[in-house]
């Protein structure tokens, strides 16, 4: 009996050990694979490491845009349990509407949709708050978002991103590329509570190149507050800042205005004139800043020279059956630079002439006009220089004044640093660095003679220099030269020129070894207050006193404050302006502000007489010339053997004596 | 075991079974004697202190050996099983730092992010003419330490 009951017992055992040794087989060795499948999907969860875009610098390391981790929550529309509810719990933890979320929601499941970003870039407590819920279809992803602490400086220069992170304008568009990182992928053991157990990377994530650009935030402030105060006080349309090494072509400020705030995406409806910029995106007739091109290609290519007179006509010239005339008054026959200083139009008109045509165009091609600098932003204007081919006869005298050409604010700032680099046409650079390489410089061209260059940055002195049209950018300590430009605007749809105007100046400092260009142009502007001397001379002088005083360059000059009296006879000449100015339709260019009737003859230079500074030692005529507030640029050692200007002459205001020392 | 004096708790002090002679007045709650009860709760005293366990040198031997394989086996099985559990230990601890420097570094740009929106050059003009604060002259101040980047500064 007992013998049997054990026979079963060992029968049963024997039996259950056969199942289980069966199921262990079947599970480990028959549908190894599967199971082993279904663990790894259960057990290993694909994670992306994300890859920060590339963060923006200001040259001094200073962030312009950078990019911050943040959340965005998705859902699985058909594995919700019902949408009713879920659209009220997400619309309660996400701030959102209710009844839109519930449209969207449906919408999504009606069309078999397993997906649906319900908010993007939420906060961190919204994100903590959805985690607590521990709803398995709603899905939290981790994203960035691209921040520009400084809102709305140099929003034209950084651009902007959309959603999905991807640049849409400025430098985040041009250098897209560069500053996107590639998000790398890990594969994650985890447990049942899917805590990580382990991990194996699959692909390295590669945070995108940080970016140093060559805008100096603080002169980029500068800037962009001067010329909106500009604009809103001229009620321009708008108006655009250069600020540019000569030497290395680095933009120290671009500045646009009207602007915008990059971290307000673009609202339905939104004037996209303000994300417009008008420094390299909207090209314009310069005007009377463009003489400084007609006569740096006299220099080069007649024998004009500063003292060479010129016949202005006394105010009026007739050429191919059109009668041009001054803005106001006329002038005889003048020096060459006198020209330059009272921007005469019928003077620059006489000097293009003798350039001629084919050098004309020539210089203005050698110069940058009419082709893109290859600034690293998108919709960079090319400008508009005719072929010569299809030049009329009036074209070289309305070139040479500044028409029949546009320019942008950019092309100028190049320009101009060739006059203040000493002839060297450099390319504008907008990138100092990708990541830590330094990105190196164009191959920089020869196009003026220095000696060229030198001359002209001499005449552009006697524009800031009282009696010229410029005197509004003329600076406390610091030496400057520059050109005013008040170019009528044309209407194409009434076929003549408008009393509306782009007032520009472009100009540089120090004189003699200029630490820096700017261009300012206002576009738009009304009346003989919006001319380049009385809108965008002030301008000049606010930025490039600033930016000289943050770069730290050394004073050339003792500090002077301005007569009373030169600024009543700036307000008499404005209003003259105004006057001669209204009902001409045939004035191509109005001269500049300053321009004073009848001022037809060259004014008596008034200054300090040179003292004779020969066979004096360096520290006596360094005594001597401080102690009568004379600057002297002394060269060599020794005795003082050889002085410019000559002993007795009178020196101009600004003007330093050059003292060769030999033993 | 108990045996049957035991269990009915018929022992006196002796340890033998009490005898109903001994006692002169009957308890008159105490239960009449049972049949043969002097036979049947008759405890027999046996003396063991002669007895002696009988040396066997096998048995002892195979007790360690059986002692030592269990140690052996559960020295094998730690040291296979302890590099693996420190392994998944130590994959937790590496896990949950990854994470927590993944949320430093996180907060590390947050932190940038704000110094950048608080040294905002219009923020500081704000707070800069809140203080009837102007900005200096070209040349006005002068760094004492030009090579560095120190701060040290006078103002003429």
């Amino acid at each position: 009996m007992v013998d049997r009951r054990l026979a079963w017992l060992a029968g049963i055992v024997l039996v259950w050990g056969a199942a289980i040794l069966f199921n262990l087989i079947s599970l480990q060795i028959v549908h190894h694979r599967e199971y082993a499948k279904l663990a790894t999907e259960r057990q290993v969860v694909a994670v992306e490491i994300p890859a920060p875009r590339g963060t923006i610098f200001d040259r001094n390391g200073q962030p312009l845009a950078m990019s911050v981790p943040t959340e965005s929550v998705s859902i699985d529309p058909l594995r919700a349990p019902d949408l009713g509810v879920a659209s009220e719990l997400l619309a309660l933890v996400l701030h959102m509407d209710r009844t839109a979320l519930y449209g969207k929601m449906q919408w999504a499941h009606d069309h078999h949709h397993g997906f649906l970003w319900v908010k993007r870039k939420i906060s961190y407590e919204e994100g903590q708050n959805l985690r607590n819920l521990r709803v398995e279809w709603i899905h939290i992803q981790d994203e960035s978002q691209r921040h520009y602490p400084k809102g709305t400086l140099a929003a034209h220069v950084l651009g902007s991103v959309d959603f999905e992170e991807k640049g849409n304008a400025g430098i985040e568009q041009n250098l897209d590329v560069e500053l996107r990182g590639r998000p790398g992928q890990a594969r994650l053991l985890t447990d049942v509570k899917r805590r990580g157990i382990d991990s194996q990377s699959e692909s390295d994530m590669k945070p995108g190149t940080a970016l140093t650009l060559t805008i100096d935030e603080r002169i980029q402030f500068v800037a962009e507050r001067e010329i909106a105060a500009a604009v809103e006080a001229h009620h321009a349309e708008s108006g655009s800042v250069v600020v540019m090494n000569p030497y290395t072509g680095e933009i120290l400020a671009l500045a646009s205005y009207p602007t915008y705030d990059p971290n307000q995406p673009p609202q339905p409806g939104e004037d996209k004139a303000g994300r417009l910029n008008h420094a390299i995106s909207v090209p314009f007739e310069p005007g009377s800043v463009f003489k400084v091109i007609t006569l740096s290609a006299a220099l080069e290519t007649t024998d004009l020279r500063p003292a060479s007179m010129i016949n202005c006509g006394r105010g009026a010239i007739t050429l191919f059956g059109r009668t041009i005339h001054e803005a106001h008054g006329g002038y005889g026959t003048i020096p060459m630079a006198m020209v330059l200083a009272k921007s005469s139009n019928i003077g620059a008109i006489q000097i293009g002439m003798r350039v001629g045509q084919a050098n004309m165009h020539q210089y203005v091609r050698k110069l940058g006009f009419g082709q893109k600098t290859g600034i690293p932003l998108p919709g960079e204007s090319a400008g508009k220089v005719r072929k010569l081919a299809r030049w009329s006869k009036a074209s070289l005298p309305s070139m040479s004044m500044g028409q029949e050409i546009s320019v942008t604010t950019l092309q100028l700032a190049q320009a101009a640093a060739v006059i203040a680099n000493g002839g060297l046409l450099v390319k504008p650079r907008l990138l100092l660095k990708k990541g830590n390489q330094t990105v190196p410089a164009e191959q920089i061209v020869r196009v003026l003679q220095p000696e060229t260059a030198i001359t002209m940055r001499q005449m552009m002195e006697g524009v800031v220099m009282p009696g010229g049209t410029g005197t509004k950018a003329r600076l406390q300590g610091y030496t400057s030269g520059g050109k005013t430009g008040s170019a009528q605007i044309y209407d194409r749809v009434a076929k003549h020129y408008t009393h509306s105007y782009n007032g520009s100046f472009m100009g540089f400092a120090p004189l003699t070894n200029p630490a820096m260009v700017a261009v300012v142009t206002l576009n738009g502007t009304h009346g003989t207050a919006g001319f380049g001397g009385q809108a965008a001379a002030p301008v000049f002088r606010a930025v490039v006193t600033e930016a000289l005083r943050v770069l730290d360059v050394p004073k050339d000059l003792p500090d002077q404050t301005p007569t009373p009296q030169v600024a009543t006879k700036e307000e008499a000449a404005d209003l003259a302006i105004a006057d001669i100015g209204r009902g001409q339709p045939n004035i191509l260019e109005d001269g500049d502000d300053e321009d004073q009737p009848g001022a037809g003859q060259a004014e008596q230079p008034t200054g300090p007489m040179v003292p004779n500074f020969r066979g004096m030692t360096m520290r006596a005529v360094l005594v001597e010339a401080a102690a009568k507030g004379l600057t002297v640029i002394p060269d060599g050692s020794g005795v003082a053997r050889v002085q410019y200007p000559r002993p007795g002459s009178t020196l101009h205001q600004g003007e330093r004596i050059r003292v060769e020392f030999a033993r | 075991m108990a045996t049957w004096p035991t269990f009915f708790g018929r022992i006196n002090e002796t340890g033998f079974p009490a005898s109903s002679d001994a006692k002169p007045e009957r308890d008159p709650f105490q239960l009449r004697a049972l049949p043969q009860e002097d036979v049947l709760f008759y405890c027999k005293k046996i003396d063991n202190s002669r007895l002696v366990r009988e040396a066997d040198p096998q048995a002892r031997g195979a007790c360690w050996s059986a002692i030592g394989a269990a140690c052996l086996l559960l020295a094998v099985l730690t040291s296979v099983l302890v590099p693996n559990v420190a392994s998944t230990l130590a994959g937790y601890k590496l896990q949950a730092l990854r994470v927590e420097e993944r949320q430093l570094l996180d907060e590390k740009r947050t932190l940038e992010l704000q110094e950048a929106e608080l040294l905002s050059p219009q923020r500081l003009e704000k707070l800069a003419q809140g203080q009837n604060l102007v900005a200096p002259f070209p040349g006005q101040v002068v760094r004492l330490n030009a090579k560095g980047d120190s701060a040290v500064a006078m103002v003429k």
